[in-house]
């Protein structure tokens, strides 16, 4: 009943429409992109090393995304992953770099430390009960605090060695970037564990009602919990690969992260299903949001223009994405 | 009463609706005459609130006519249904929470304005009157969230008459209202009907249709099969005619079983001012009822002993061991089950599919195995399908979203869920509020068959008649008291009334 005016006054066949529409409409945005950018460039645009490089670049967006996925299904947000994936990335050169300690055992603490941030996270909104949005921010300008205080406001350039600068540059499996790789493994899995696992249909459950998932037997909050853990470990790794590609760990390097990653998160709402959050619909959204500025970078499109760009695609996504959920209600 | 009869303003002739594969409306006709309590009955699913939908231009019919003062129209939206003067009260009420008693009250009617201002002053002065009418004591002014079930259909019937309305529709009305309020409604439904506005009543009980309405219409499986005038009326003819046969009478055990083993034994839990101190065993095999009125804390209790709440003092013990439970999960893990009042708010995944929404405390039995916990698709399907036919849930298939079934349908899948698992103890709280007489005979034969397999069932009703058919022993609570045991000759409907407003009315004579 608190759908605008305007909506309520649709025919429901121009709803049923609509709401095909709002399905499709991200997917076939896409390909109508492909399209447009092939025909127009057609010597930059459509080639293998192209799209090869477009999903290299868009993997760390993906995978951050994915995590983030995970903590709205549960119904919560975690504006905490771009500023903890920065943290990260200093945190993983540093130990490398200062402490001289071997590339996995780095890359392990780092997770665990991504594990750990997501716990607190979850703590403070499910015990302490303070609304995601303060608890999330105030742990990620948290974060960043210590980001300078480790850093001492120097990026870390000197002396990263090359095996850690392989991790996200090397190729494997017919030449396949490591990032690729790695997304398709992180993607995988999420989709496996929220789609196909019983513990997934938990996580859903608790998105779609947590009252009712509360007293159906499920423990709402270890659930929220995990939705957080699993993104603040999806930020640490988009934060070490993301060192591992710069070859430095520099403060605020990921922060941007947070707004592509939420961009994607909506677009994938809107995406298939009618406003629901996906590990699917995710990746669908991160791949428009990739190849739209991988367009604008061939076209040479100014750097103000990408900031415009990513501002409406937020609009749009976040747009569609409720649009599909009120006429599921309805 | 006798009203004399006037000829029909709004007529519908055929009216068919299909969703997707659901022929939820195959040909349904109906004829509405001013000043008269018309009934709207049917099993759940029959298409009663498919039909009020369309009249309320929420749903597009795929054929026949509605006629108004002798036109065709056609509702476009609510808006319409509105200037047509139709009002509607639906099954399952919305309200904006944050707005005031008088907000809500004037949502979508034309506010007088004042220099381009809304006039509120003026406005009340004028709902005012209205508001009393219908018994709406809370201040205009106050905010709805506060307010109770009942006064948020007072709020929707002042609506109605301050938009002028011809035609009221009132979709199951007194399923979440306390016997007195229930009166209170039907006094304000014929003082309506007095003043010349149809109304149109929708219920699953019988008694309220045979004392209300001048006349009946039935539907059944999407066609009107019955019509009936007052004189006609009789409680077996509209059985008859909504099961399309005979109903079978719940089986109770003419002899009460022995006395089985203590499953639960609670000792003076208490939260108050709710839960004033209650102690009671409930044994395995027992169909035990909490009896009383709306607001004796009966629910409270319920979510006390579920782990959904946390009790300021008492203990309790499951099969003799101590039992505390923190949360709702750990109730579960225990063996408990609870089938909760609110079941849209509280029950359901209302976007997610049947399948999903009875799988989701038995998800252990659906996986693979404990150590590849993934989901065994064919486990699953199979699971569903057997409660969906055990049950005669209504649906398109275990993939339809629980949302788009029929109120009582959705229902049973809540229930069904806990069927499936098979608990040590099962609370029911209001299990066939919304429930179709047949269905409601199902679902107690189910409840009374989990019992016999040593099951131990709690059951709160408000409805007068389900606790005497169903249960073995009831104890009525009255503010977070039990003040009564009743069993065996003395478990009467009359009982349990009189026993639910004792101490309500030693509290009246008495003033401390
Ligand atoms: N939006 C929808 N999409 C698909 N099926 C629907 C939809 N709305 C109703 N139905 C189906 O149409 C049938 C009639 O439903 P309706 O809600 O009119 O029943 P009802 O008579 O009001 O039942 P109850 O007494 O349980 O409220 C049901 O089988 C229901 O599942
Ligand atoms: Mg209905």
């Amino acid at each position: 009943m608190t759908a605008p005016a305007a909506r309520r006054r649709l025919s429901p066949r121009a709803k049923a429409a609509l709401g095909i529409f709002a399905r499709y409409a991200t997917i076939v945005g896409l390909v109508a992109m492909i399209v447009a950018f092939s025909l127009v460039s057609p010597r930059a645009f459509p080639t293998l090393n192209n799209f090869t490089n477009v999903l290299n670049q868009a993997s760390l967006t993906m995978i951050i995304a994915a995590g983030l996925t995970l903590a709205v299904i549960v119904g919560e947000l975690d504006l905490s992953i771009g500023f903890a994936a920065s943290l990260h990335g200093i945190l993983v050169t540093g130990l490398i770099v200062s402490n001289q300690l071997p590339i996995p055992v780095a890359v392990a603490i780092v997770l665990v430390a991504g594990a750990v941030i997501g716990l607190i996270n979850g703590l403070i909104v499910t015990k302490i009960k303070v609304n995601s949005v303060i608890a999330t921010l105030g742990v990620g300008t948290i974060l960043t605090g210590l980001a300078f205080a480790y850093s001492a406001g120097v990026p870390i350039v000197s002396g990263v060695p090359e095996d850690f600068l392989q991790l996200s540059l090397g190729r494997w499996l017919f030449g396949i970037p490591n990032n690729i790789l790695i997304m398709v493994v992180v993607l995988g899995g999420l989709w496996t564990l929220v789609e196909r696992t019983a513990i997934g249909q938990e996580i859903q459950a608790v998105g779609g009602n947590p009252s009712a998932a509360r007293l159906a037997g499920i423990d709402t909050d270890r659930i929220k919990i995990l939705g957080f853990v699993i993104s603040g470990v999806c930020a640490a790794l988009t934060g070490i690969l993301l060192a591992s590609r710069l070859g430095s760990g520099t403060a605020s390097a990921a922060d941007g992260y947070l707004l592509t990653a939420f961009a994607a998160v909506f677009l994938g709402s809107a995406t298939l299903r009618d406003g629901e959050f996906h590990v699917l619909g995710t990746l669908i959204g991160a791949l428009i949001i990739a190849f739209g500025f991988n367009g604008l970078n061939i076209f040479g499109a100014p750097t103000f223009s990408q900031y415009v760009l990513q501002g409406a695609i937020l609009i749009v996504a976040v747009g569609l994405s409720s649009l599909g959920r009120s006429i599921s209600e309805s | 009463m006798v009203r004399s009869p006037a000829a029909p303003f709004l007529i519908a002739e055929g009216v068919a609706k299909a969703f997707g594969g659901a022929q939820a409306l195959s040909d349904v006709s109906l004829a509405m005459a001013p000043g008269e309590v018309h009934g709207l009955v049917g099993a759940n699913g029959a298409g009663k609130s498919t039909l009020i939908r369309i009249l309320a231009g929420l749903v597009t019919p795929d054929r026949g006519r509605i006629r108004l003062d002798g036109e065709d129209i056609t509702v476009s939206s609510p808006q319409h249904a509105t200037a047509l003067g139709m009002s509607f009260i639906h099954q399952e009420l919305a309200f904006i929470p944050g707005m005031t008693v008088l907000q809500n009250i004037m949502l979508g009617v034309p506010k007088a304005t004042r220099f381009g201002m809304i006039d509120w002053g003026r406005i009340a002065r004028e709902v005012e009157p209205v508001a009393r009418r219908v018994g709406i004591t809370a201040p205009l002014s106050s905010n709805v969230k506060g307010l109770s079930t009942a006064e948020n259909w007072l709020i929707n019937i002042c609506r109605a008459l301050v938009r002028k309305a011809r035609l009221i529709v009132m979709d199951e009305p007194t399923a979440s209202l306390s016997a007195s309020e229930s009166r209170k409604l039907f006094a304000i439904v014929e003082d309506l009907a007095r003043s010349g506005v149809a109304v149109l009543y929708v219920s699953h009980r019988l008694d309220e249709i045979l004392r209300l309405c001048d006349r009946v219409t039935v539907f059944r499986d999407g066609r009107s099969v019955a019509g009936f005038a007052r004189a006609e009326l009789s409680h077996a003819g509209l059985v008859e005619a909504i099961v399309g046969g005979a109903v079978r009478r719940t089986t109770k055990p003419a002899e009460p079983p022995p006395q089985g083993v203590v499953a639960l034994k609670v000792s003076n839990l208490a939260r108050r001012p709710k839960v004033e101190g209650v102690s009671f065993d409930l044994h395995h095999g027992e169909v035990l009822g909490i009896g009383g009125l709306v607001g004796a804390g009966r629910s409270e209790l319920a979510r006390l002993i579920y782990g959904a709440d946390a009790p300021d003092t008492g203990t309790m013990e499951l099969d003799g061991a101590p039992y505390a439970p923190h949360r709702p999960a750990d109730a579960v893990a225990a063996g408990l089950g609870l089938v909760p009042e609110e079941r849209r708010a509280d029950g359901l995944v209302l976007t997610k599919s049947v399948a999903f929404n009875l799988t989701i405390p038995n998800l252990a039995k659906i996986v693979h195995s404990p150590l590849l916990p993934l989901i065994d698709d064919r486990r699953r399907s199979a699971l569903a399908e057997q409660t969906v036919r055990d049950l005669a849930i209504k649906t398109t298939g275990i993939e339809a979203p629980v949302g788009r079934l029929s109120g009582g349908n959705q229902q049973k899948v809540v229930i069904g869920r806990w069927l499936i698992r098979a608990p040590k103890v099962l609370i029911l709280d209001e299990p066939t509020r919304g429930v179709d007489i047949g269905a409601r005979g199902e679902i107690h034969r189910l409840i009374r068959d989990l019992a016999a397999e040593g099951v131990a069932v709690l059951v709160i009703s408000s409805e007068p008649d389900e606790q005497p058919d169903l249960c073995d022993r009831v104890l009525v609570m009255v503010e977070g008291r039990i003040v009564r045991e009743l069993k065996g000759a003395e478990l009467t409907r009359q009982a349990i009334i009189e026993a639910s407003y004792a101490r309500a009315a030693a509290a009246e004579e008495t003033p401390s």
